[in-house]
């Protein structure tokens, strides 16, 4: 991913730019006229830090900093009301996920320890290893990502769920589903790899 | 009617989801629809992947699985699963819309001597069974109707959101009040109670990492279906299935509230009322609420 400016005086727009040019729906940030809308519809809009309006007017206020270490960009729950409801069609889940993946990259303290990302990594491994998720070592690998005693605790406190989920048989014991080729998934993910990081250099 | 459709089951239909698969795949076959599974499919990236591995990858993974099913005949591709749905659809007009994500994502599938030109249309099933089958054909089937059943319908979010609206993902009428789950209640002889949270959120994937982000997202849910009288919960989204459900002790426990309803897929209504076995088709046994004394009472 190429360098995000750091504005150097308010209102500086070369981080708003930045977030135009590189983040996914970001080319239609600038129709964004402040309505309120996405922050109205959003169910988690009352535990963000700002909601996505003000987020948004944060980052042509150039403040990229508050913008990538805020919470707001770690509570999307993808319900996609805001995306049907903005009337200047401004893709708010998509600028709002995106910015919690640049967040990662440029490794925004905190950020790689949110709840979000560490359950993101354990589910992409899953994916891509098995071609399947395995909701079972999912959930393990994200709750023993926080420590062998505080995972220990998480499992603890769900193991009635986990339970019940093996009686009504909605969770299996043995070894994971997979895909039966998933050397050839293998093949086309390391290749998707290699095209989002040219991407990220050329941008 | 006899119709053949690619079918993409997704990974919840091996686990959390395996009622809906199942329950489904008993209804369509009572309507006359033939579902060809897609040949070694493989994960969508669901509601997280490309957090970790970004836009690319996430797009290869529904890649793989429209050429495997382009592969094997021209056919509409069709997925129970909301997020299933999403990320399929949303890849396959991508590939067909924009020039550029077509080109990353043949390029990602040449690594394996795949390709895919975009040319299938991916579909969810309610809308299939809306569109193709058709409410009446869907009653006609029903022999055991569920009379004085009281439902309330959950559309739940990425089902409607954010393609409902297009002319390819079905062109409903509604993001905010569809009707098909209550046309569908009414079809298995239920009665569906009036319900505004049709498409509210129960928290996603957020609800599965975060829980005590979003218990009051399901309380909020819980409380107008136990205010309207609702007996059960009808959705047909795998995940709002198991949230709604495996939450609600949780729920009851920080809101000192007693809710004890059962969430189930509307296909599993349908299948009781088509008289088909409620285990081995329906799946009613496979529910951490059971759903057989309210739907025994009914019969």
């Amino acid at each position: 991913m190429s360098h995000v400016p750091t504005p150097t005086q308010t209102y500086d727009l070369s981080f708003a730019r930045w977030v135009y040019g590189h983040v996914d729906g970001g080319d239609r940030l600038a129709l964004c006229m402040q309505c309120g809308t996405c922050s109205g519809s959003c169910p988690l809009g009352p535990q963000m830090d700002f909601g996505p309006r003000k987020l948004f007017m944060m980052i042509r206020a150039g403040l990229k900093d508050q913008v990538l270490g805020s919470n707001t960009i770690w509570n999307c729950v993808s319900c996609y009301n805001c995306v049907v409801r903005c009337p200047r069609q401004v893709p708010v889940k998509h600028i709002l996920q995106s910015l919690a993946t640049v967040a990662v990259r440029e490794g925004y303290p905190g950020a790689r320890e949110t709840d979000n990302a560490r359950f993101a990594k354990a589910f992409w491994w899953s994916a891509a290893k098995y071609g399947r998720t395995d909701e079972r070592l999912v959930t393990a690998k994200f709750y023993f990502s926080y420590g062998l005693s505080k995972g220990y605790r998480k499992s603890m406190a769900n193991l009635a769920i986990a339970k019940g989920m093996v009686k009504a048989r909605r969770m299996h014991l043995g070894l994971p589903h997979k895909c039966k080729n998933a050397g050839e998934l293998k093949l086309i993910l390391a290749r998707a790899a290699e095209i989002e990081a040219r991407h990220g250099d050329a941008s | 009617m006899s119709k053949t459709l690619s079918y993409y089951p997704g990974c919840s239909s091996q686990a959390t989801g395996v009622h809906l698969d199942k329950s489904l795949r008993a209804v369509l076959g009572k309507v006359g629809i033939e579902c060809r599974e897609i040949e070694d499919w493989n994960c969508c990236g669901a509601s997280v992947g490309h957090i970790c591995a970004g836009h690319v990858p996430v797009a290869a993974l529904s890649g793989r699985n429209l050429a495997q099913a382009r592969a094997a005949g021209p056919e509409d591709v069709m997925t129970p699963c909301a997020a299933c749905y999403l990320n399929t659809h949303a890849t396959n007009e991508a590939i067909r819309d924009n020039p550029g994500v077509a080109a990353d994502v043949n390029e990602a599938l040449g690594a394996a001597g795949k390709s895919y030109d975009g040319s299938l249309l991916v579909r969810h099933a309610c809308e299939v069974l809306v569109n193709d089958v058709g409410v009446a054909a869907i009653q006609a089937q029903v022999t055991r109707p569920l009379a004085g059943l009281k439902v309330a319908g959950w559309v739940g979010c990425q089902t409607v959101r954010p393609f409902a609206d297009t002319e390819r993902g079905g062109k409903w009428t509604t993001y905010d009040d569809p009707a098909f789950l209550d046309d569908f209640t009414r079809a298995a002889g239920a009665e569906p109670v009036p319900f505004t949270g049709k498409t509210r959120c129960c928290g996603g994937s957020v609800a599965v990492i975060s829980p005590d982000k979003t218990l009051h997202l399901m309380k909020d849910i819980l409380d107008e279906a136990k205010a309207a009288g609702a007996e059960v919960i009808s959705t047909p989204c795998p995940l709002c299935q198991t949230n709604l459900e495996m939450y609600q002790p949780a729920v009851n426990e920080r809101f000192g509230t007693d809710f004890n309803i059962p969430v189930v897929f509307y296909s599993q209504l349908l299948a009781v009322a088509m008289g088909l076995d409620a285990s081995a088709d329906a799946g009613l046994d496979q529910h951490l609420i059971t759903p057989e004394p309210v739907l025994s009472r009914a019969k």
